[in-house]
């Protein structure tokens, strides 16, 4: 099993960076609003809270296109079916949980540096603010790639899979910004219920996906 | 049978929550008579959230019975979301009367206000992907697989998040010690509102299947004669 998922893993990421296509959106969307954000602001300062803010909005709306395309791939090139004989659906399900994930956390390694550089955030507490960035990643995958799978068997498109996901996964953004602006903010306690409550959120839902999954997967 | 049941309990027991919530409980010290609409406030929500669980249940079952030996679970599922949704626009209208008089604006961004807002876009969405799959002969299978997720966020949005951050509610009610540090006869009228209102929702959702199995029953015999 262990085998077949980091196979399909790597299948995943060269039919992605062959054509690109995803990645190339969502690292231009993130330029582009990182450094819009930071023309309109024009060198003026912006509180922690408000950085907080940007830093994950403009990650989220990065992320919302790979994350659903990860399936819609599938379906659109008619690789579903091939997939599904040769694979079982939990196999598919962990490929993709943990190629959004690596996604994401691309990501994330990308957009970060770029908030700090352009937006000025000072991080005060790196290592809370590390650890909340891979729970809040970990906690928007686990909540959205059950999001893209039926999205992509509903036949319906992006705008869908943001409409769907958005709801799912503000608990996360309310409580990572909120750990964020901690990390970031001189004088400010960091909570560490806030990374338990991320934890206790992404097993739920990771269970209750991996327990749907092959219902939606498998066409009855 | 049981629907008549339903509808003889409730048809007495709302009176009579009416009457207790205005005449008899007496105002809470320091809120005063603004902590009336308590007795309305408390019980929607109760059956919002009664509603989406019923429809989660209702979505595991539908998805699990693969045999059929279950009536219209889809029908369950879908009406139950749709009650909870209408008892979650309530439970915001109410709540914000409550908390313009309370806290002087209707909004606070409050972690129990923001998290039945979460809530109500969540099944607002799941409305979304039931319309977008109008012609999807798996429309039922996927929304139920969605709603049984959404159900898996209830409890974090209910009982989790206004805990981790301080909250302008009163404490009588949602406190740390567990505890209903209540008068009497405010506690013994806010449980005849709860199961009244709680007899109102299935009323109101038996009497909306009865509708739906009818509507059903009517298409069959149009598709029979065609």
């Amino acid at each position: 099993m262990v085998q077949t998922i980091l196979s399909s893993i790597r299948k995943d990421f060269r039919v992605e960076f062959r054509g690109r296509y995803a990645i190339n959106v969502s690292v231009a969307f993130a330029f582009i609003t990182t450094l819009s954000i930071s023309f309109a602001t024009g060198g003026t300062a912006i509180r922690p809270a408000i950085q907080a803010i940007f830093l994950w909005v403009i990650l989220f709306f990065s992320a919302m296109n790979s994350l659903s395309h990860v399936f819609t791939r599938e379906e659109e090139e008619s690789t579903a079916l091939f997939l599904r004989l040769h694979s079982s659906a939990e196999t598919v399900f962990l490929s993709k949980l943990l190629y959004n994930m690596a996604v994401f956390m691309f990501l994330e390694m990308l957009i970060v540096p770029l908030c700090v550089f352009f937006l000025s955030i000072t991080v005060i507490q790196p290592v809370q603010f590390t650890i909340t960035m891979l729970a809040g990643g970990i906690a928007i995958t686990s909540a959205t790639t059950i999001i893209a799978a039926i999205v992509s068997q509903s036949g319906g498109r992006g705008s869908l899979f943001t409409i769907l996901s958005f709801p799912v996964t503000l608990p996360v953004l309310w409580v990572t910004i909120d750990a964020t602006t901690r990390s970031i903010t001189s004088g400010l306690i960091f909570s560490w219920n806030s990374v338990l409550f991320l934890g206790a959120f992404s097993m739920a839902l990771l269970i209750v996906s991996y327990l749907l999954f092959p219902v939606i997967w498998d066409e009855g | 049978m049981v629907y008549t049941l339903i509808m003889s309990i409730f048809y007495v027991l709302m009176p009579v929550s009416i009457v207790l919530a205005f005449l008899w409980a007496p105002p809470a010290e320091i809120l005063g008579e603004t902590s009336r609409i308590l007795y309305f406030h408390v019980p929607v929500a109760w059956v919002a959230v009664l509603a989406f669980v019923i429809s989660g249940i209702s979505s595991l079952l539908y998805l699990w019975d693969r045999n059929n030996r279950f009536f219209i679970l889809e029908l369950k599922a879908y009406h139950a979301a749709r009650m909870g949704l209408v008892f979650c626009v309530i439970t915001v209208i109410t709540g914000s009367m409550w908390a313009k008089a309370s806290w002087g604006s209707y909004w606070n961004w409050d972690p129990r206000q923001s998290s039945i807002m979460v809530l109500f876009l969540i099944y607002v969405a799941y409305f979304s992907l039931y319309s977008a799959m109008r012609e999807n002969s798996r429309r039922d299978v996927l929304a139920s697989a969605y709603l049984v997720f959404a159900m898996v966020t209830v409890p974090f949005l209910v009982f989790v998040i206004p805990r981790i951050y301080p909250s302008l509610h009163p404490d009588p009610i949602i406190n740390a010690q567990r505890k209903i540090n209540m008068d009497p006869a405010m506690q013994l009228t806010l449980i005849f509102s709860m199961i009244s209102f709680t007899l109102f929702f299935l009323y109101l959702y038996t009497l909306q299947l009865r509708a739906a199995i009818l509507q059903r029953r009517i298409e069959e015999r149009h598709h029979e004669k065609l």
